[in-house]
C-alpha cells in the first residue's frame, strides 16, 4: 500500500493572510499601467483633501470642511474604479463561473449613478443659494478656480494618452474601446463660498477620472481614452474622435464657467453668477454621464451587443443554409464584458445530419463574427 | 396580473409624496427656512426613487424577448433595486456630511412649530407608504399586522414578512425539497449574506412553480425591498425632525429678539464680537446692567446631528444586503442555491456523459436560472438521449432554460477527453475571459494523470471519473489519481 502524502502548504497561519493579501492587491495594482495610475490620482485627490481638512480646522472654516467632505465623496468614485480594475483580474471560481469580470461593467454603471446624484446634488445647492445668497468672499475666488483648472487640465492628460489599441486576432473586429468605467474627467468646478468666513474657494472633481483597459478581455493591453464614447464600430474613426472631442469641450467648459462667474462677481458683484454656474455645471455633468448609462446598462440587460448588430443577421442566413439545418431557434447573444461575446443557439437538424459538420461550421461562422464563446444545442427533427 | 398591485401602489405612493414635496416646498418659501428647502429636495429624492422603481417595473412587465433584448426586459427590476440602493447610499453619505457639518456649527431652528407640523405630516405619509410596502411581500398576502408603526423595527417587519411567504409557500417548499437531490443544508454556501435568509426562503421556494407568477415575485420582491427601504428611510428621517422639534420647543429656551442675551452654543465670529461689545458696554454703563441671559441647554443642538448619524447606520444596515444580492445578480453568479460541484458530479454521473466543460448557471432574475454546457458523449445517436436526460436533470435543479453543446468523441482521443472538442486554438487561450487560462494547466495534468491509469486499467467506463478530476481544484484532482491508481495496483 503506498503511503498518500499530506500537502502542509494549504495551512497557513491565519494572521499572515490579511497582510499576504493586501500586499497582493497591492503588487497587482501596481503591475497595470492604468491602475497604477488611478492609485496615484486616487493618493493625489485624498491628499487634496486632507490639506483641506486640516486647514478648514486649523481656521475653522465650515466651507473648507464641508467642501474637503465633498473631495473625499469623490474619492470614493475613484476607489469604486480601482477596486473594479482589481477585482476583474481575479480567477474565477466555484460561484463566479465567468469570473469577476462583469466587476467593471458594475463598477462603470455604479459610478455613473453616484454621478448624476452628484449633479443632483449640486444643483439643489445651486438653487438654494440662489434664493437665498450667502455673503461672497470672493478675493481668492479667481486664483483658485484658475488652480483648479491647471490641475483639471493634468486630469485630462494623464487619462489621455494614446488613441485606441487594436486588438488583432480572428478579424473581424478592428478597434475596440476600452472603458467603460467612466473616466468622467469631469473638471466640474463650482466656486463656493460660504457666508461670513470670507474663503472663496474651489474645488476641483478632477475626481472620476478613472479609466481603465478592459482587463483580460483583450490579450492586448488597449490604452486608456475617454470613455463615454464606448464602442465604436469598425470603420468609424470619426464618430469616436467626435466623441472625446465632445468630452474635452464639456469639461473645458465648465472650467471656464467657473472663471467666468469668479470674474463676474469680482467686476460686477453678480452675486448670482455663483448658483447659476453651479445649476449649469450640475446640467453638463448629468448630461454627459447619460452615454455611459446607457452603455452599461445595455451590457447589465444582457441586450444584444450593439456592434454585432448588423452582423447577426447575416450569421444566422449562413448558418440555415448549412446542409442538414432546418432551422434556428432562440439565439440569444449578450456582452459579458467589453468585446467578450457570448451566444447561445438551438439548431434544428434533419436526423441523417453530420453533427459534428455543422457544430464547427456554426462555430467557425459565428467565431468570424467575433463570438468566441458559443453554446449550440441541436435538436434533432423526427421525421 | 400579479404585478398590478404593484404598479397601483406605487402611483399612490408616487403621487402622495409628490404633492408633499411641493407643499414643503410652498411652505419653505412663505416662513423662509431653508432646512425646509433642504428636507423638500430629500422628498424629491424619494420621488425619483419610486420612479425608477416604476419604470422597472413597467419594463419587466415586457417578458417577450425583443429584437434587441433576446431575454426580455425582466432584468430591469434588478437594475432598479440596485439604482435605488446605491441612490440610497449616496444619500446616506450626504447625510452624514451634513451632520459633521452640523456638529461643528450647530445652529437651532427658527419656527420649531411649523417645523414639527410639516413633519408630522410627512411622517404620516410615510407610514403610509411603509405599510403599502410592507405587506406586499409573496403573492397577496396583504396587510400583515395592521398597519401600525414599523418605524424602526425593520428587521421584525422584514422577518414576518417572509414568515407570511413561508407559510403560504411551504407546500412549494416541501416540493423543492423533494424533488432538489441536493439537501437545502448544503447547497446553500452561508457567508455574509446574514439577515436575508428570509429572502433565500423565499426565492428557493419560489423555484417550483409556474414561472410567469414567481418570477415575477421574486424577482420584484428585490424592487419592492428598495422602494421599501427608501419609504423606511424617509420615515426616520420625519421622526428624527419632529423628535427634534419637539424637543426644541419644549426644551430650549432661546434668545428672545430685543433682550440682551448670549447664545454660548454657537460660537461665529460674529456672536464673538458682539459678546464683547455688549460686556464692554455693560462695564462702561456700571452697575445697572442686568443678568445675562443665556440660550437654552446647549445639548439640544447637538441632538439632531446624533440621531441622524444613528439613522445613517441603521440605514446602511439595512440596505448593504440589497447591494449585494443586486450586485451578485448582476455580476452573474452562480445562484446561491445551487452548489456547482454537485451539480457537476450528478451530471458526470448520469449515463452517457463523459465530459462537461465549460459549465455555466447564472441567474437572469428571480427564479429564472440559465444554464449553458458543452457535454462530451460517445456518438450522435446516443446523444439524443442522454440529452432528455440531462434536461430532466436540470428541470429538478429548477433551471429550465438550458442549452448543451454535444461533442462527440474522436476515436483516438479516449484518454484525453478532458480537453474541449471545439475549444480556442491554443494561441488564443490567453484571450478567452474567465479565466481559463488556468484551465490548460489543469487539463494537462489530469491528461497526463489518466493516461497513466487508463493505460494501466484499460476500462472505458471509468473515463468518467477521471473526467470529473477536471472541474475539480487540482489538489483533489492528485488524490482522485492516486486513489485510483492504489486502486489499480492492488
Amino acid at each position: 500500500m503506498l503511503p498518500l502524502s499530506i500537502k502542509d502548504d494549504e495551512y497557513k497561519p491565519a494572521k499572515f493572510n490579511l497582510l499576504v493579501k493586501l500586499s497582493g492587491w497591492f503588487r497587482s495594482i501596481l503591475a497595470d499601467k492604468t491602475s497604477r495610475n488611478l492609485f496615484f490620482f486616487l493618493c493625489l485627490n485624498l491628499s487634496f483633501a486632507f490639506v483641506e481638512l486640516m486647514y478648514g480646522i486649523w481656521s475653522n472654516s465650515l466651507g473648507l470642511i464641508s467642501d474637503s467632505f465633498h473631495m473625499f465623496f469623490d474619492c470614493t468614485a475613484l476607489l469604486a474604479g480601482l477596486a473594479a480594475s482589481v477585482i476583474s483580474r481575479w480567477r474565477s471560481n466555484d460561484s463566479f463561473s465567468y469570473g469577476y469580470v462583469r466587476a467593471e461593467v458594475l463598477a462603470g454603471f455604479v459610478n455613473g449613478l453616484f454621478l448624476i446624484f452628484t449633479a443632483f446634488f449640486i444643483f439643489s445647492e445651486g438653487v438654494e443659494r440662489a434664493l437665498e445668497p450667502p455673503d461672497v468672499h470672493h478675493e481668492r475666488l479667481l486664483p483658485v478656480s484658475v488652480a483648479g483648472l491647471l490641475v483639471n487640465l493634468v486630469g485630462i492628460f494623464v487619462f489621455q494618452h494614446g488613441g485606441h489599441g487594436h486588438s488583432h486576432g480572428e478579424g473581424g473586429h478592428g478597434h475596440s474601446h476600452s472603458l467603460f468605467n467612466g473616466s468622467l474627467n469631469h473638471g466640474h468646478r463650482h466656486g463656493h463660498s460660504h457666508d461670513g468666513h470670507g474663503h472663496g474657494h474651489e474645488h476641483s472633481h478632477g475626481g472620476h477620472g478613472h479609466s481603465h483597459e478592459e482587463p483580460h478581455c483583450h490579450g492586448k493591453s488597449l490604452t486608456q481614452s475617454i470613455p463615454i464614447c464606448g464602442h465604436h464600430k469598425h470603420n468609424s474613426d470619426q464618430q469616436s474622435d467626435v466623441c472625446v472631442l465632445l468630452h474635452i469641450i464639456a469639461d473645458t467648459l465648465g472650467s471656464i464657467g467657473v472663471i467666468i462667474s469668479a470674474l463676474l462677481m469680482q467686476k460686477y458683484e453678480l452675486m448670482i453668477a455663483d448658483p447659476i454656474c453651479s445649476m449649469l455645471i450640475a446640467l453638463l455633468i448629468g448630461v454627459s454621464v447619460v452615454p455611459l448609462l446607457k452603455e452599461s446598462i445595455g451590457i447589465l440587460m444582457q441586450r444584444t451587443p450593439p456592434s454585432l448588430d448588423q452582423a447577426l443577421p447575416e450569421c444566422y442566413q449562413r448558418v440555415q443554409q448549412l446542409q442538414g439545418v432546418y432551422n434556428l431557434q432562440e439565439p440569444h447573444f449578450w456582452t459579458l464584458c467589453t468585446d467578450v461575446y457570448i451566444g447561445t443557439l438551438k439548431l434544428l437538424v434533419a436526423p441523417d445530419a453530420d453533427t459534428r459538420w455543422i457544430l464547427s461550421q456554426t462555430h467557425n461562422i459565428f467565431t468570424q463574427a467575433g463570438v468566441r464563446q458559443l453554446y449550440v444545442q441541436i435538436d434533432t427533427a423526427a421525421m | 396580473m400579479a404585478c398590478e398591485p404593484n404598479r397601483v401602489r406605487l402611483l399612490c405612493m408616487l403621487s402622495l409624496t409628490f404633492g408633499f414635496f411641493i407643499v414643503e416646498v410652498v411652505v419653505s418659501r412663505i416662513t423662509s427656512s431653508l432646512s425646509m428647502l433642504s428636507d423638500s429636495f430629500h422628498m424629491l429624492s424619494d420621488v425619483i426613487a419610486l420612479v425608477v422603481a416604476l419604470v422597472a417595473v413597467r419594463f419587466a412587465e415586457k417578458t417577450q424577448a425583443t429584437n434587441k433584448n433576446t431575454f426580455g426586459w425582466i432584468r430591469a427590476e434588478v437594475m432598479g433595486a440596485l439604482v435605488n440602493a446605491v441612490f440610497l447610499t449616496a444619500l446616506c453619505f450626504t447625510i452624514v456630511l451634513e451632520a459633521i457639518e452640523r456638529f461643528t456649527e450647530p445652529h437651532e431652528i427658527d419656527s420649531p412649530e411649523v417645523v414639527a407640523g410639516v413633519g408630522a405630516a410627512g411622517l404620516l405619509i410615510n407610514l403610509l407608504g411603509l405599510c403599502l410596502f410592507h405587506g406586499h411581500a409573496g403573492g397577496g398576502h396583504g396587510h400583515s399586522h395592521g398597519g401600525h408603526s414599523h418605524g424602526s423595527k425593520n428587521k421584525r417587519s422584514k422577518a414576518g414578512k417572509s414568515q407570511k411567504a413561508g407559510n403560504g409557500s411551504s407546500g412549494e417548499e416541501t416540493n423543492n425539497l423533494v424533488g432538489n437531490h441536493n439537501s437545502p443544508g448544503e447547497t446553500r454556501p452561508r457567508n455574509e449574506i446574514n439577515c436575508k435568509d428570509s429572502a433565500e426562503v423565499q426565492m428557493n421556494g419560489n423555484t417550483h412553480f409556474d414561472e410567469m407568477d414567481h418570477e415575477h415575485d421574486s424577482s420584484s420582491q428585490l424592487n419592492m425591498r428598495g422602494v421599501f427601504l427608501h419609504v423606511l428611510g424617509d420615515a426616520l428621517g420625519s421622526v428624527i425632525v419632529v423628535v427634534n422639534a419637539l424637543v426644541l420647543i419644549f426644551v430650549w429656551q432661546p434668545c428672545k429678539a430685543g433682550e440682551m442675551c448670549v447664545n454660548p452654543c454657537i460660537n461665529t465670529h460674529t456672536t464673538d464680537h458682539k459678546h464683547v461689545n455688549h460686556t464692554l458696554v455693560d462695564l462702561l454703563e456700571g452697575p445697572t446692567v442686568t443678568a445675562m441671559k443665556t440660550a437654552g441647554p446647549c445639548w439640544v443642538l447637538y441632538l439632531d446631528p446624533t440621531l441622524c448619524l444613528i439613522m445613517v447606520c441603521i440605514l446602511l444596515y439595512t440596505t448593504y444586503p440589497l447591494l449585494k444580492e443586486s450586485a451578485l445578480i448582476l455580476l452573474q453568479t452562480v445562484p446561491k442555491q445551487i452548489n456547482m460541484h454537485r451539480v457537476n458530479e450528478r451530471l458526470l454521473s448520469l449515463d452517457g456523459v463523459l465530459a462537461i466543460h465549460e459549465l455555466h448557471i447564472w441567474q437572469l432574475a428571480g427564479s429564472r436560472i440559465i444554464a449553458t454546457a458543452h457535454i462530451k458523449c460517445h456518438d450522435p445517436t446516443s446523444y439524443m438521449e442522454v440529452a432528455k436526460r440531462i434536461k430532466d436533470f436540470f428541470h429538478d435543479e429548477g433551471i429550465h432554460a438550458t442549452t448543451i453543446q454535444p461533442e462527440f468523441v474522436t476515436f483516438n482521443s479516449e484518454s484525453r477527453d478532458s480537453l474541449c472538442e471545439l475549444s480556442c486554438r491554443t494561441q488564443c487561450a490567453p484571450k478567452l475571459c474567465c479565466g481559463s487560462a488556468d484551465k490548460p494547466n489543469a487539463d494537462k495534468k489530469a491528461g497526463s494523470d489518466s493516461k497513466a491509469a487508463a493505460s494501466a486499467l484499460e476500462v472505458i467506463s471509468e473515463t468518467s471519473e477521471q473526467a470529473a478530476a477536471v472541474q475539480v481544484r487540482p489538489r483533489a484532482d492528485a488524490e482522485v489519481t492516486v486513489a485510483r491508481e492504489v486502486e489499480s495496483s492492488l
